[in-house]
């Protein structure tokens, strides 16, 4: 897979149609990051999966490459697990490390 | 008929895009706004085939990573059904496997597009592959259209008739065949020149349409000689309607040649129940075209129709 450019996806809040995009990403932001706890605290692995893998496709296009390699590197980790396994403990820092790097978009403070 | 298809080229194509992602349907709404397209969409497979059945889109845009019904199998399923089989589609994938790749060539998909998106590259993409379904659609539709007359051409007819043949059989329906020739044409020609004739064709074959119904298939069949097939049109209809287009096109009044009129005669066969049908349907044009024959032969300007079996002839005639 070949790694995203990122200027390919810098969108300008100045302009109405991206300003539109990053808000309308920002609020549904707040959902993914509960549904991503939920699954990994139910060992829900494939909805752990397909949270990820949309956004990994969606989030650069919304001008946040960062939050979609993040996902994409779980999502990857996800597919290289034995099928077998049912909990999600292996990959709990990195889904940590993802809920933060969201949290710190939704929340301009930190 | 001709003009319907014709219009379908003027308006904004319809674009479907099946994809379970929220974020996807926004954000190609939102950056294929400017395209000139009519953009709708459906969450998951088995209800985008539903409305790609329904709503014929120009081009989809089909996610391959969905649960329940994938793209693979969604593309298989408008790979297989005649009604959407001949719309383009644009595969859109987080995975850029040549594998899934060919998967999806394979089935079918003209085009396949890696997320994230890059938009100049997807934009273009749809473009080209609009461009390219428009330009398929023209063609298949000059390959069934005559380019003097816009009714359909001789292949078409041969093609169209069989089908309605069986049909009628198969349901037991009526059905008729009008064979139209117009009377000393080659008059026309020799006195007026060429330009004019093409007139009287082109002219003729205007009312032929607008005295025909949506149902009814009228074609070219060649020279000056046109033929109608009527599903669903037990012979006196048939004799109704080939005589309202005989009565029509003799008033005709011609700006090249305003003191000649122009006449034509039809020779109409037409069976009331299609699964009493025992000829070929070669056979049954053949015997249109007798009737044609006698209908020149008593005197032009007149219709001559009969029952397949050969009964109860009509005649209806000038004066």
């Amino acid at each position: 897979m070949t790694a995203p450019d990122p200027n390919a996806y810098s969108l300008d809040i100045n302009d109405p149609e991206d300003a539109e995009l990053i808000e309308y990403f920002l609020g549904e932001l707040p959902d993914r990051v509960q549904a991503i706890a939920t699954a990994v605290s139910s060992n829900d692995i494939d909805e752990l999966k397909r949270i990820t893998h949309q956004l990994k496709g969606a989030a650069p296009g919304f001008g946040f490459p960062a939050i979609g390699s993040a996902a994409g590197e779980i999502e990857g980790q996800i597919r290289d697990l034995d099928e077998t396994v049912e909990s999600c403990d292996s990959i709990r820092a990195q889904v940590d490390g993802l809920i933060s790097l969201c949290q710190s978009y939704i929340s301009p403070s930190s | 008929m001709a003009d319907e298809i014709n219009n379908s080229f003027d308006s904004t194509p319809v674009v479907l895009l099946i994809d379970d992602s929220k974020f996807v349907h926004r954000i190609l709404g939102a950056r294929l706004r400017s395209e000139s397209i009519s953009l709708i969409g459906e969450p998951d497979g088995k209800a985008g085939y539903e409305r790609a059945v329904a709503d014929q889109p120009e081009l989809i845009l089909l996610d391959l990573d969905m649960p329940v019904m994938d793209g693979y199998e969604t593309l298989r399923v408008l790979k297989e059904d005649p009604k959407t089989r001949d719309i383009p589609v644009i595969v859109l994938s987080g995975m850029d496997s040549s594998q899934d790749k060919v998967m999806a060539f394979d089935l079918g998909a003209v085009d396949f597009v890696t997320k994230p998106f890059e938009l100049t590259e997807l934009r273009a993409r749809v473009r080209s592959s609009l461009k390219m379904s428009t330009l398929l659609r023209m063609l298949a539709q000059k390959a069934k259209i005559d380019g003097l007359s816009g009714l359909y051409n001789r292949a078409y007819f041969d093609e169209r008739l069989q089908e309605e043949y069986d049909r009628a059989i198969r349901h037991g329906h009526s059905m008729s065949i009008a064979m139209i020739d117009l009377d000393e044409f080659k008059s026309i020609n020799d006195t007026y020149g060429h330009p004019a004739g093409d007139m009287v064709i082109s002219g003729i074959a205007s009312v032929i349409q607008q005295e025909c119904r949506s149902i009814d298939v009228a074609c070219r069949y060649g020279g000056e000689e046109f033929v109608l097939i009527m599903p669903e049109t037990n012979p006196e209809q048939a004799f109704t309607l080939c005589n309202r287009i005989r009565e029509r096109c003799a008033q005709m009044s011609w700006s090249q040649h305003p003191n000649r009129a122009v006449t034509l005669s039809v020779g109409v066969v037409g069976a009331d129940d299609g699964s009493t049908i025992s000829c070929t349907p070669q056979a049954w044009v053949e015997m249109s075209d007798r009737n044609l024959y006698q209908a020149k032969q008593s005197g032009r300007n007149r219709v001559i129709a009969s029952s397949v079996d050969g009964t109860s002839i009509q005649v209806a005639k000038a004066g």
